[in-house]
């Protein structure tokens, strides 16, 4: 299952909320990948360095691509953090 | 600006191939004071300062043996980006638990906009391929460093 999701945090998908997306990413029994929404590249969401390569900023939009047992679980607290505008602590 | 202008960004003296100091912090001054030793930070405090708040916020430490402290800091007035590996590896409290052995400093102006993002992405993205981070790894020399670089920023 996929949804595209706008990243709304100020700096985008940088520091802190991509350290907490990264983490999540590594929570479910999912495998997740995403990419830019106007692009067909995906990479893996559970790597930083992967998700840093993206450069997703502020607005910008990214789809995200989700299969396994939590895949629906995962996607929800992913598009969580993407839709916070400032990561929790 | 031009930020693809890599003899601009890492000159060969932000590049060194001695063993960085073994603790996170250490390391980070390490490869600031290479660019405080090139001139081209006016003020050392403000930049690790800025340094360490950012890091104090996420770990740069990216995973895959890497590490890439970055900052915008009116410390700096032109696109810096420091270079240092560690045979040894630093503990970069990194997600995968790998120790750093390549690390980059990213100094930009704050007036830079997105500017250290674009250099950020550009290198994740590059050092997310096995034969870049191999060749990084066993250059031999500052120039091959910079070569390497050079076909990152493309």
């Amino acid at each position: 299952m996929e949804r595209t999701v706008t990243v709304v945090p100020e700096d985008g998908l940088h520091a802190r909320p991509a350290s907490k997306f990264v983490e999540t990413a590594n929570k479910f029994d999912a495998d997740v990948q995403l990419g830019r929404a106007d692009e067909d590249d995906l990479v893996p969401a559970a790597s930083m360095l992967a998700v840093t390569g993206l450069g997703v900023g502020h607005d910008e939009s990214v789809r995200l691509v989700a299969e396994g047992d939590d895949a629906e679980a995962a996607l929800d607290a992913l598009e969580d953090i993407l839709s916070t505008p400032e990561a929790k602590q | 600006m031009d930020v693809t202008d890599i003899s601009t960004i890492t000159p060969l003296e932000l590049i060194s191939l001695e063993e960085p100091p073994a603790t996170k912090e250490g390391a980070i001054e390490f490869l600031l004071d290479l660019a405080v030793d090139a001139g081209r930070v006016d003020d050392r405090d403000a930049a690790l300062d800025a340094l360490l708040e950012r890091e104090g916020e996420a770990t740069t430490g990216v995973g895959f043996g890497i590490g890439i402290p970055h900052a915008k800091t009116d410390a700096v007035s032109k696109p810096t980006v420091a270079f240092a590996r560690s045979a040894e590896g630093i503990d970069f409290d990194a997600m995968d638990d790998k120790p750093a052995k390549l690390l980059f400093m990213i100094l930009v102006p704050a007036a830079g906009g997105e500017d250290h993002l674009q250099i950020l992405s550009a290198l994740s993205r590059s050092l997310m391929h096995e034969d870049v981070r191999e060749k990084l790894l066993e250059a031999e020399s500052k120039q091959t460093v910079q070569d390497v670089l050079a076909e990152v920023v493309e």
